[in-house]
């Protein structure tokens, strides 16, 4: 025996040498021919060192398939192990040799027969494994005597052996009825058999998606209850793995399951525990929260996950993915639990980054002290990367905990004070995060911040810096001399400090005019006519254009207040987390990415879903029901910290490739010229000066407002709400193209944020054009694949909206197009009371998935255009409405008289039927009908002089009357 | 579903390939091993794929073991499953290495056709297993009660039970070990900031006949916080989980635990204890740091450890009778090395480091001290086993040996 080991360590030794030769063997064949002789040999104990020297050879890679015929020679054996050799032999070379296989098959056969159990299971184990397809059809006799032996391991066995045939064979299967016998075998008594039986139709079940194979209903989970008691802990994992995907029928069923399962979260083997996490945390969807067992259970979750964090670093990683994913879904199972977080000194790396993102998600009021303590430490430690994080972590506090900013601010210039470089730049970094979140609250510090000026040399750092710079101008004396100082190496910067350079400088402008004009033109001129980089000098020129129209609509585009950050960063969207949530304890949960993304083939691609609530009998998969779904009321104005986190207005992209048509390059020299003068003119308008701004003479001013004038697609919603208005300017620049004409119809805003839809964006708004309700959409694929096959379905809702034809998206949406798509409605579907009565929940389908998202479309849009009413009917109607049903508004700041108004109104269906003049106040009587018949009257009074006009409403309907006010006032002020 | 399971030498060399499913070639072999070599140090290890491939794949006995799957498996369970293939191997083959899996790769492959079958994990328990292996595992060495390489209190018992599957009839012994790690983090002000401890008790048993064992645990043992009686120093756990053949019937009555336990090793029993450690942690530090003028940083530690005047702690290196102290440049570390500490008393030592470019704020940045020790007969929570009671009671001579050990896992001093 020592004899052929040794042997062994020389073949593989000269088989790692020369690994891939032809050399090889011929040299060798002497080898294989003394084999060919021992295996030959009438002694048994020769033969089964000749069979093992085979294997040994076969497992170093060696190509010994010529010794078939001699190797399944003896295969007619009674003794074990030689037997369950050759069978090793067989699996390996059977696929390349499939006639000589057969030579094989009568022996499997008779061996099926053997009295000895053992050899029976072999038999049909090994032949599952042969995946030749002569093969299978001997196999299918002696499987069917198997699947029904008397011994429970050869049924194990068997059932097993059906998955096998299924893979080569799916047709034959079915056909032979093996499906239903391994239904049956799910009330076996054995419990081990039960849990091959569970694993081998999950996966069967897995390929035919629609197949109702596992057929799942309260008597096979009972059974399937009871064998997890008694089942190993491998087959336990089978069980708890296949109930996950089961939806109880209401939540007394989800709570019984529940206790029944929660012993198994005290199991020793950590992946029978993951997967009873799984389990509970699906099913604890269906509880009522007000119950006390769902208290009870978010109590016994707490201590297993802990538990999971004290295995070793490889496991305590995959557990620390997965309780992230469980604390975005329910941090209150671990909120007291803060500390078995914090991170150990010898955690390899990658545990103290998970480990620290979770502390960060765990971070309340209640703990704060402590977490800033143990962050305050980490700050000092030794790896670059994690001190990076941490410090990073303690900004995230700030911004998190809001009664911890100040102490947090105040750590991060404690660490400012070590002058340790990566400290101080990632310090800075997060302060200016801070900043965002709390504005004019601590800019004391930024004296302290100004110090550090010289040390930064990481871009980010450095544009955080500026930016900070440019945002306090005003109150920083020498910020002209700091941001020159940035401008001389302005080339060798990164685009990311060159964007940020050239806002500050704009900034700091319009802030302090007079001592900084040069300064401005020296960074526009740098960034429009010295750089190749399109961002920045597209941006150099918006910035030039503004400044030189009109300073101070450029004042008020450029210094808006921005939208405050979101407290959350790098949360995982809802839906996702959903998915990832039932996916626990798997790969998927290790990557944050749903099966689909890194499993081939038609495994694994349906999505899996958490069940609804407590008492929403709600079948989850319909759009039509769409509220179950998850459906959010508003698109979310949610800013992501990171990235590109300077959210002034110009950072967005405004040109997506799709609609650059972009400013040709002018002529420099006339540019220039132009520019200058503009300048001029510009600075003087802004300080306050008379003279008349000099517009119009400007070179490439056609093309530029031209490329201005469409709308921009890709707008995020959160820049919409404040600066509209500028935005508008800019627009009116180019002459209004991008206004319609006629009925009032709102910017499009987004719908359907892609990070909620898989990279599909979806912005749209609602347009009466010619008397057709019409829903403008632009699409955008911000995703890295085609997207193709577009549908789109309402749900019910007020007006009985639907599409009047199927959505018109001819040719497939590569990555970062964008297309226009105009889909006309009608008013005949389906009509349901929504809240607020304008909503709208839209499905939309590609071909990777259906999104949901809900829209509010203003009621105008419904307003016909035979809406004008006699005289006489408005008169005798107004008098017969009850006065209850009338109700008065107030709309602000409204500067037009009372024709304009009554013309603008009537371009959007009110129709003025009469007016009045009593002591200096316009009454205006008008009229308007809705799609649906319903009719709304109005009195409109205008005071000359007074900006604030009243409106009151008269219908029928009264519920309509909040969503005409707003058309009113939507119309009035565009 | 697992697809192909490979033992790999640390040198990448094939010493067991198994292909379970027939989804992918032996390829994957040296793709993996492209890639764990590959790996920096701030890579998690633990996952890996390549195209539609994942590896998933853990570090035993120098050896690289490796299970592949294309679905969207449970990493748990393959991690799992690997450290208890792991288990079996070196229980069957009676040590782990590069060689013994070479010399028993027959019975490798054996034992892997039982503990899967199409990629579904059968089982792997030893005593499900003896009915099924006909192989006979290969010692690669004779086996030897004094073998020297093996030195150690804990690791000189460990060698004697080498290849004890293929030497039945030899000696019969049990060992149930109460394994203990600390991990405590003090903090600059003296306070006690996190105390942790994670402990287990392991059963290795090589007894040819024994049907049932009982393990008595103390009787003031509580589990979590209301199960506290009377006053007295109960000994206490806030979290226990059990291996899946403990029965405990007697467990809540008088803390009994029992089982049959198979050939082998299995850990029994695990448990935590956070935050309330029935005693003071055992080494404190009293750190002075400070610059002198010639502007070299001074440290002044302070060891004392506060274990009761008999018990002494071994710290790890035993090679060297006396203290030493060393400078690692690259981990920027000084490492104090002691052989032995006795209970009661104290250690200084003064470090004087020339620090380039030494500031006052560069004290700040000095780092945690972290101690790493072991120590012999002591358990942090105080768990004792009573009794160890075998029944049928065993013909001839058989020895149990009951032992203690706690570790430290992280015990850090914040200065």
């Amino acid at each position: 025996m020592q004899e052929w080991a040794n042997q062994l360590c020389e073949n593989r030794q000269f088989g790692s040498k020369m690994t891939d030769s032809k050399y090889f063997t011929t040299t060798k064949k002497g080898e294989i021919f003394e084999l060919k002789a021992e295996l030959n040999s009438d002694k048994k104990e020769k033969k089964k060192e000749a069979v093992k020297k085979v294997i040994a050879s076969m497992t170093v890679g060696k190509d010994v398939s010529a010794l078939f015929p001699d190797v399944v020679n003896c295969m007619q054996t009674d003794n074990l192990e030689l037997k369950k050799l050759v069978y090793l032999y067989l699996m390996n070379y059977a696929k390349s040799q499939p006639d000589m296989a057969i030579m094989a098959v009568n022996t499997f056969v008779k061996d099926c027969e053997d009295p000895n159990p053992l050899i029976r299971a072999l038999a049909v184990r090994t032949m599952g494994c042969i995946r030749v397809d002569k093969i299978t059809e001997y196999l299918c006799e002696p499987l069917r005597k198997c699947l029904k032996d008397e011994d429970p391991y050869v049924r194990k066995t068997a059932a097993v052996c059906v998955a096998k045939l299924h893979d080569i064979n799916a047709q034959l299967v079915e056909d032979q009825g093996f499906l239903d016998t391994l239904k049956d075998l799910i009330s076996d008594s054995n419990p081990m058999v039960v849990a091959n039986a569970v694993a081998a139709l999950s996966e069967i079940a897995e390929s035919h998606p629609n197949s109702n194979l596992l057929d799942l209903n309260p008597q096979t989970i009972n059974k399937l209850l009871t064998a997890l008691n008694e089942c190993t802990e491998w087959g336990q994992i089978f069980i708890l793995d296949c109930l996950a995907n089961y939806t109880p029928r209401d939540d007394r069923e989800s709570q019984s399951i529940c206790e029944r399962v929660t012993p198994r979260l005290s199991h020793a083997n950590s992946a029978v525990v993951l997967s009873a996490v799984k389990v509970l945390m699906k099913f604890m969807e269906m509880l009522p929260k007000d119950l006390d067992y769902y208290g009870t259970l978010l109590k016994k979750l707490a201590p297993p996950l802990v538990t999971l964090l004290s295995a070793e670093p490889e496991l305590q990683y995959v557990a620390l993915r997965n309780i992230n994913l469980i604390v975005q879904r329910r941090p209150e199972i671990l909120k007291h639990e803060m500390k078995v977080f914090f991170v150990k000194y010898n955690d390899p790396i990658y545990v103290k980054l998970e480990k620290l993102d979770i502390m960060i998600r765990l971070a309340s009021q209640a703990n704060i002290a402590q977490v800033l303590a143990e962050l305050k430490e980490y700050a000092t430690e030794v790896d670059v990367d994690f001190v990076r994080k941490a410090v990073r972590a303690i900004g995230r506090c700030a911004i998190k905990v809001e009664q911890s900013a100040e102490r947090c601010v105040s750590t991060l210039l404690d660490l400012i004070q070590t002058k340790v470089n990566y400290v101080v730049q990632e310090a800075i970094v997060v302060i200016k995060d801070i900043f965002r979140k709390y504005p004019n609250k601590y800019e004391s510090v930024i004296a302290t911040l100004c110090e550090n000026l010289d040390s930064l040399d990481e871009p980010e750092a450095r544009a955080a810096m500026i930016w900070i710079v440019g945002e306090y101008a005003e109150r920083i004396d020498n910020a002209d001399e700091l941001l020159e100082s940035f401008l001389e190496g302005f080339h060798d910067e990164s685009t990311q400090v060159q964007l940020q350079l050239l806002t500050a400088i704009v900034k700091l402008f319009l802030k302090k005019p007079t001592e900084t004009q040069e300064l401005v033109q020296q960074v526009l001129s740098l960034a429009t006519q010295d750089s190749d980089n399109p961002d920045l000098r597209d941006r150099g020129y918006i910035y030039w254009r503004l400044l030189s129209t009109d300073p101070v609509a450029a004042k008020e585009v450029v210094l808006a207040e921005k939208p405050l950050i979101s407290e959350e960063t790098d949360l995982i969207e809802p839906t996702l987390l959903e998915e990832l949530i039932c996916h626990i304890g798997t790969l998927a949960s290790v990557y944050h990415k749903p099966p689909s993304a890194f499993v081939e083939g038609s495994r694994g691609v349906q999505h899996k879903r958490l069940p609804g609530s407590a008492g929403s009998g709600e079948s989850v998969e319909s759009p039509d029901t769409g509220s179950a779904a998850g459906v959010s009321d508003a698109p979310p104005a949610v800013i992501p910290s990171q990235g590109d986190l300077l959210g002034d207005l110009l950072n967005l992209d405004l040109a997506p490739p799709a609609t650059t048509t972009g400013p040709p390059p002018p002529t420099s020299s006339g540019m220039q010229m132009g520019a200058m003068d503009l300048l001029g003119g510009g600075l003087d308008s802004l300080m306050g000066d008379e003279s008349e701004p000099l517009g119009g003479d400007l070179g490439g001013s056609p093309a530029m407002g031209a490329g201005f004038g469409a709308p921009p697609a890709g707008m995020p919603a959160s820049f919409n709400a404040p600066v509209s208005g500028g935005l508008d300017d800019l627009f009116d620049l180019g002459g209004g193209v991008g206004m319609p004409s006629g009925a009032y119809s709102p910017p499009k805003s987004i719908w359907l944020p892609a990070m909620k839809a898989k990279g599909l964006e979806i912005s749209g708004t609602f347009a009466r054009r010619a008397g057709v309700v019409q829903m403008e959409m632009t699409l955008t694929n911000k995703a890295m694949s085609v997207m193709t096959d577009f549908a789109i379905q309402f749900n019910r809702n007020s007006f009985g909206l639907a599409p009047a034809g199927p959505l018109q998206v001819l040719t497939p949406v590569s990555p970062n197009q964008s297309i226009e798509v105009a889909l006309p409605l009608n008013t005949v579907g389906p009509v349901m009371k929504m809240e607020p009565l304008n909503n709208l929940q839209v499905a939309v389908k590609n071909n990777i998935d259906v999104f949901y998202f809900s829209c509010q479309y203003p009621i105008s849009m419904l307003f016909v255009e035979d809406g004008k009413m006699e005289r006489q009917v408005f008169l005798a109607t107004w008098k017969d409405i009850p006065n209850d049903n009338e109700s008065q508004f107030q709309i602000k700041d409204c500067h037009l008289s009372s024709d304009a108004a009554s013309s603008k109104l009537q371009g959007s269906n009110i129709f003025t039927i009469a007016k009045r003049t009593v002591d200096g106040q316009d009454m205006l009587y008008q009229s308007t009908k809705l799609t649906n018949g319903i009719w709304v009257l109005a009195e409109l009074r205008v005071q000359a002089g007074n900006p604030n006009y009243t409106v009151s409403l008269k219908c029928r309907a009264p519920e309509v009357a909040q969503c005409v006010f707003q058309s009113y006032e939507a119309v009035l002020k565009n | 579903m697992i697809s192909q399971v490979f033992i790999l030498s640390s040198k990448g060399d094939h010493l067991i390939y198994k292909d379970f499913r027939g989804e992918s070639g032996s390829d994957a072999v040296g793709v993996f091993y492209e890639k764990v070599t590959a790996l920096t140090g701030d890579q998690p290890p633990v996952v890996m794929s390549h195209k539609d491939l994942h590896f998933v794949h853990v570090r035993q006995g120098g050896l690289y073991w490796v299970a592949t799957t294309t679905a969207d498996s449970s990493p748990f369970t393959i991690i799992e499953f690997l450290n208890r293939l792991a288990a079996l191997v070196k229980d069957y083959c009676g040590s782990l290495s590069e060689k013994s899996v070479q010399m028993n790769f027959a019975l490798i492959y054996e034992l892997l056709d039982e503990v899967v079958d199409y990629g579904y994990i059968q089982t792997t328990s030893s005593d499900v297993l003896k009915n099924f292996i006909q192989t006979e595992a290969v010692s690669s060495r004779p086996f030897s009660l004094f073998d020297l390489s093996n030195v150690g209190l804990v690791q000189k018992q460990l060698s004697r039970r080498l290849g004890f599957f293929s030497f039945q009839g030899g000696k019969s012994e049990i060992f149930v070990d109460v394994i203990e790690r600390m991990s405590v983090v003090i903090g600059s002000n003296g306070m006690l900031m996190k105390a942790d401890v994670e402990g287990e008790i392991r059963v290795k048993c090589y007894l040819p006949n024994c049907s049932e064992m009982r393990i008595g645990l103390n009787e003031e043992f509580s589990i979590g916080k209301s199960q506290l009686r009377g006053y007295g120093a109960a000994v206490r756990v806030d979290e226990v989980s059990f291996h899946q053949m403990v029965r405990l019937d007697e467990f809540d009555s008088h803390r009994i635990l029992r089982l049959c336990p198979s050939q082998g090793e299995q850990t029994v029993m695990q448990y935590q204890l956070s935050d309330d450690l029935p005693s003071a942690p055992p080494f404190r530090l009293f750190p002075t740091i400070e610059r002198d003028s010639g502007g070299r940083l001074l440290m002044y530690l302070k060891l004392r450890c506060d274990l009761p005047p008999k018990r002494f702690s071994t710290f790890h290196n035993l090679s060297s009778p006396d203290q030493s102290a060393e400078l690692k440049p690259q981990s920027r570390a000084v490492v104090w090395k002691i052989p032995r500490f006795t209970g009661g008393t104290q250690l200084s030592a003064l470090f004087k480091l020339e620090v380039p470019g030494l500031s006052s704020a560069s004290l700040l940045e000095v780092g945690p001290v972290g101690l790493s020790f072991e120590l012999p007969k002591l358990t942090a929570t105080g768990v004792q086993i009573r009794f160890l009671r075998l029944s049928p009671v065993q013909p001839g001579p058989s020895q149990r040996w009951v032992r203690y050990v706690t570790h430290s896992d992280s015990y850090t001093i914040r200065i």
